[in-house]
């Protein structure tokens, strides 16, 4: 909200004027001050001057030549303007001078030759110097009270009062009473123990009252209803002041009657809207929630269709106004207008908040209603907008406002013990103190003994417990003053799974991969690509009622479209070689194991390679990784996968579960995301890695030599290399050290449909040095295993 | 030889030694010096041609002489052997600002790192880590956040709400959205613990926001909560400002100002001077008495405090990254910045 510190010290003996003082205040006590402006006038050296004479132009009818005095000399000026005579107190805009335009750029008064003479300047209209729309005449700065023949040669807009610091205050939602320039200035006043100069509204009204018939159909819907007429007005441009006060909250002045609508609003707090009362049928109002399907054309000329929930103004003859929002064309104040009816309402905030959302309405009127409006300001607010109008548009006032509250809000009061507020605070401030803070900011305060009895008043609504009457406290001592204290808890371990997983993610970054963060979400088309089974469980992914784009509309039931996505961002960008990894949660429509209020939603690692040389070997030794950084034997177990390519692909199991896969995907997966290589992946489920114990035992190592033996077995093409090595840890006993796979060979002597795969064999014992004759049974003994359950044939030594 | 002219033969083999310029030509003179042909030992040999009273004095001279040679050759031969390894090593010479060899590393994500340093940070004084579901409840992240059903915040605009599986008749409370806060684990924590309670949680969090510099729809944060008997506001002040210290360096300076969250009270905002300005840096605030209610703690017994970060604005203040697009673009070019 804009607060212009000029408005301000209406309210208030300001201490200071300086706006980062004021600022750094503002702050302290919870409003968040978003900027500072300068409320600076749209000219530039334009003084205050006096018409000397006036005379008729020797060579143009329609315009004279005048004298005028700034305070140093007298110029020359033709004006064009009749609205003045000798001894008119103008603005005077000299040679060199600037005054504002349509256009964002100034223009700059310069010596002018009219008619065969030369104009030293002009006498400029309020529209010249951006002050509103009248361009008919010139500006009469003495009629309009703002400045007299004392002030000649002084700059306009100090006499005008233009230039001001303007402070663009953030009100939190609990704070509706601040949404004013009374409710900051009561603050502040708190805040600095000085009174506030609140409005009194005087009206010299006529006999007759305003007479309306108000009925409100639920007071959920309207707590209050303020009517006030005004006889006598006549619509038309508002005075200087009051344009001056609207333009520095940026708001553009349009009628004295409209202009004291907002006014009043921004003042006070309380919206006010304002109907011809000759155009409300019957003088008859009645307040009551819309039925669905209704209709009212508003203000700005559009039908609205209404729903039940929304709240409408109606006459006998329908809808005049939606309620907190925007009133109805048939009924709206006109330059023909003569009859006002000033209303000053309370609506229920969430409706106004539904209804302006639900529209797209959101004005500073509804934004006030939404956070709630104190039920005790209509009336004040009433006389105060009827006042304005007597003063800026003429009209007496009726005698009384029509006033329908059918059930007061009455001051609350809160019970508070000392314990109450020393148990969040601490001991200062002390329970005295607390309560002389809250009376400063207008509490009333009852004391019994070691308790007091807070009653809060109306504009308080967010006060309602001692927790919060300890805020305000607080706000109030300043939070500068608490001390610092560090509080220790008790226990600042991870769990096991916290910590498997942070190792994981070492040792994988420690491998050359890099950790992303993708969108947790996909879109149809992502899933469709992945070319998934009819019942696979990741093609079931939750969907998004109002994603922000259709690509986001569903959650990631798999880590891979993300992550392969963004390899695919890379390799488009000319990285060479892309290496990824994520973890992070996915989604299921199963429900979770330990909730089952909300689905399953399981941590998953993922990981792609992609780029140049990249093939699934790429990341099947990952799985070996991962095996040995949790501490769980994992197996590859090749398979034909969805997503995967065909004879490429493979289920990782720990123990007989499947918990993940490993492969290359697709070739048609990768062509999707335009790729042309082969992209290899792996995705496990976390849970299942880092969940439970890591125990393990040491194996005492020997100290005698080793034996080593290559051995090359030719198997057929369809024997796995893993069952190969399998079937030999299996058959080698107790003396097999270590075993491992180097060599893999194809053609020459080896047979059609069969390979050769060369195995190095270390052998050693715990106690002693194994001999070469107690090597040769255990060889052999692999040898016929490989032959009996392979079929495979050593081929001597590799 | 009379031990006049042994004086020379020695001298002038010392000179011949000192003289030699590699190994094998030291081999040569070590055999022409001390060898069996050489003068000295033919000298030493002729010793029992001597007459008696002369034997022991010339022994003893070419014993003496044999010594010195034999020390200089061993002294040459050492520093000849030294030269030789030298000359080796200078052939072996190559350039080691060659990028060969270098071990593959990646990175972390920056927001993984941010995350695991303020929770270490946390963990120092002692509070535990936990992680909740990003699918939640309404419930959970609302409701028992004393977020009333009317509050705005529950608009689409705001939050991503999730259709529940098909047959999953489902009440307003059940409703299932996208977490829009780390808060509602809180709430969980609570529930399945008793007091004290101190802990933190990070995590990702979801919200109807388009992208801009300083916008995401997937953002994370990290949530905190301190409930004990005794927990004043004076606590979540020097608590948070330790933080502070401790991630932004020891000059950091804290300001706590009041603001307002629906399940604080008093609530706060701290902003630490960072870079010469001050920056709104997290929202804190002593836990509303309804949500205490809402977990089944006793509101009259316990007090604490709750606070809530988000992790891209720490990481983008700490390292001056200035759109929060960067994150999640997953450039290899901007992750392998990240240490």
């Amino acid at each position: 909200m804009k607060v212009p510190v000029r408005w301000l010290a209406d309210f208030l003996d300001l201490p200071t004027r300086d706006p980062y003082q004021l600022e750094r205040i503002l702050v302290s006590l919870g409003h968040e001050v978003e900027g500072i402006e300068e409320f600076a006038p749209s000219f530039e050296g334009v003084v205050v001057g006096l018409v000397e004479e006036v005379g008729p132009h020797p060579n143009a009818d329609r315009i004279r030549f005048c004298r005028v005095n700034d305070g140093d000399a007298t110029h020359d000026v033709v004006c064009g303007a009749w609205n003045f005579g000798p001894g008119a107190v103008i603005a005077y805009a000299g040679v060199g001078s600037r005054l504002a335009t349509r256009t964002d750029h100034p223009l700059t008064v310069g010596a002018r030759n009219i008619r065969g003479i030369t104009s030293h300047g002009m006498i400029a209209s309020a529209r010249e110097l951006g002050l509103g729309d009248d361009h008919e005449g010139i500006l009469l700065l003495e009629e309009l009270g703002a400045a007299d023949r004392d002030d000649l040669g002084r700059r306009l807009e100090d006499v005008l009062g233009l230039s001001d610091a303007v402070l663009d205050v953030s009100i939190t939602p609990n704070r509706g009473d601040c949404m004013s320039i009374r409710g900051l200035a009561r603050e502040l006043a708190a805040y600095w123990r000085i009174p506030l100069k609140d409005v009194r509204p005087r009206l010299s009204t006529h006999s007759e009252p305003t007479g309306f018939e108000i009925s409100i159909a639920g007071v959920e819907a309207c707590p209050r209803f303020v009517a006030h007429q005004i006889d006598g007005v006549s619509v038309g441009p508002s005075p200087l002041w009051l344009q001056i006060r609207l333009l520095a909250i940026g708001q553009r002045p349009i009628s004295n009657v409209v202009d004291v609508s907002n006014y009043v609003m921004w003042e006070l707090g309380q919206p006010i809207h304002t109907f011809d009362a000759a155009k409300i049928a019957d003088r008859r109002m009645i307040i009551r929630r819309a039925e669905a399907g209704e209709t009212l054309e508003t203000l700005d000329g559009v039908t609205r269709v209404l729903e039940s929930g929304d709240i409408l103004v109606t006459d006998p003859s329908g809808p005049v106004a939606l309620a907190g929002i925007m009133g109805g064309s048939s009924t709206e104040v006109s330059g023909e207008t003569t009859s006002v009816l000033v209303e000053a309402a309370n609506w229920h905030p969430p409706s106004i908040l539904f209804t302006s959302h639900r529209l797209g309405l959101r004005s500073e009127a509804s934004s006030r209603f939404e956070r709630g409006v104190d039920p005790d300001l209509p009336a004040l607010a009433a006389a105060r907008a009827v006042e304005l109008i007597a003063l800026t548009a003429g009209g007496v006032p009726r005698e009384r406002a029509v006033d329908a509250y059918p059930v007061p809000v009455r001051p609350w009061q809160v019970r508070v013990e000392a314990r109450d507020i020393s148990r969040l605070l601490g001991p200062e401030p002390s329970f005295d103190e607390s309560l002389v803070l809250l009376k400063r900011l207008g509490f009333g305060v009852a004391r019994e003994d070691g308790r007091a009895v807070v009653t809060v008043p109306t504009h308080r609504s967010d006060v309602t417990r001692p927790a919060d009457l300890a805020e305000e406290v607080a706000r109030l001592h300043g939070f500068d003053r608490f001390p610092d204290l560090l509080r220790h808890g008790k226990d600042g371990k991870l769990t096991s799974g916290q910590t498997a997983t942070r190792r994981l993610r070492e040792v994988l970054v420690g491998s050359g991969l890099t950790e992303a963060q993708t969108l947790s979400f996909l879109g149809q088309a992502d899933l469709d690509a992945l070319g998934l089974p009819r019942h696979d469980p990741r093609r079931d992914g939750m969907r998004v009622k109002n994603p922000l784009r259709e690509e986001e509309a569903i959650l990631r039931t798999t880590l891979l479209p993300g992550l392969i996505a963004a390899a695919a961002r890379n390799v488009a960008r000319g990285i060479k070689e892309v290496r990824l990894f994520e973890t992070g949660r996915v989604f299921r429509s199963a429900p979770d194991p330990e909730d089952p209020r909300i689905p399953h939603q399981p941590v998953h690692l993922g990981v792609v390679v992609a780029g140049s040389d990249v093939n699934v070997f790429s990341v099947t030794g990952l799985v070996h990784l991962l095996s040995r950084a949790t501490g769980r034997d994992l197996e590859v177990i090749q398979d034909s996968l969805p997503i995967l390519h065909p004879g490429r692909g493979a289920t990782i199991t720990s123990g007989t579960a499947p918990v993940g896969i490993v492969g290359e995907v697709h070739p048609s997966l990768s062509r999707a995301h335009g790729l042309e290589g082969r992209v290899a992946v792996v995705e496990v489920s976390l849970d299942a890695l880092v969940s439970g114990s890591r125990a393990w035992d040491f194996d005492e190592v020997s100290v005698y030599p080793p034996l080593v033996f290559d051995l090359a077995f030719v198997t057929t093409e369809s024997t796995p290399a893993g069952r190969l090595l399998e079937v030999i840890e299996s058959s080698a006993g107790e003396h097999l050290e270590s075993l491992e796979l180097f060599d893999e060979f194809r053609g020459g002597s080896i047979p059609e449909a069969h390979r050769s795969l060369a195995v190095r064999v270390t052998l050693r014992a715990m106690d002693r040095t194994l001999s070469d004759r107690e090597a040769g049974p255990i060889l052999k003994g692999i040898a016929r295993a490989v032959d009996e359950e392979l079929g495979g044939a050593l081929r001597g030594d590799a | 030889m009379d031990l006049q002219r042994l004086a020379s033969t020695v001298d002038e083999a010392l000179e011949r030694v000192a003289a030699v310029r590699d190994l094998g030509e030291l081999d040569r003179t070590e055999s022409e010096t001390v060898g069996r042909r050489s003068a000295v030992i033919q000298a030493r040999r002729s010793i029992g041609s001597l007459a008696p009273h002369l034997r022991k004095e010339a022994g003893k001279a070419i014993n003496e002489a044999l010594r010195t040679l034999a020390g200089a050759i061993e002294e040459r031969r050492a520093t000849l052997e030294v030269e030789a390894e030298n000359s080796l090593l200078e052939q072996d010479r190559v350039d080691l600002t060659l990028p060969y060899g270098r071990p593959r590393r990646g990175t972390h994500h920056l927001l993984t790192t941010t995350m695991d340093e303020v929770c270490d940070i946390f963990r120092a004084i002692g509070y535990r880590v936990a992680e909740g579901p990003e699918l939640e409840l309404a419930w959970y992240n609302f409701d028992a956040l004393n977020t009333p059903p009317t509050h705005p915040s529950r608009f689409e605009s705001d939050t991503m709400y999730v259709e529940p599986p098909a047959g999953d008749e489902r009440s307003d409370r059940d409703e299932l959205l996208l977490r829009t806060q780390t808060s509602p684990m809180q709430v969980r924590f609570m529930e399945d613990h008793d007091p004290p309670v101190y802990v933190v949680v990070p995590g990702r969090v979801f919200r109807t926001d388009t992208w801009d510099a300083t916008h995401s729809p997937v953002f994370h944060q990290i949530e905190g909560l301190a409930v004990d008997t005794d927990i004043t506001f004076g606590d979540l002040k020097g608590t948070l400002a330790h933080f502070a210290r401790e991630f932004f360096g020891p000059s950091a300076r804290t300001r706590f100002v009041p603001h307002f969250f629906p399940f604080t009270e008093p609530s706060a905002e701290m902003l630490v001077w960072f870079n010469g300005e001050w920056l709104e840096m997290l929202g804190c605030g002593m836990v509303d008495p309804n949500v205490f209610d809402a977990v089944g703690y006793d509101p009259g017994r316990v007090t604490g405090f709750a606070f809530g970060m988000g992790v891209e604005r720490l990481a983008m203040v700490k390292h001056s990254i200035r759109d929060i697009r960067h994150f999640y673009e997953n450039d290899l070019r901007v992750l392998g910045q990240f240490r």
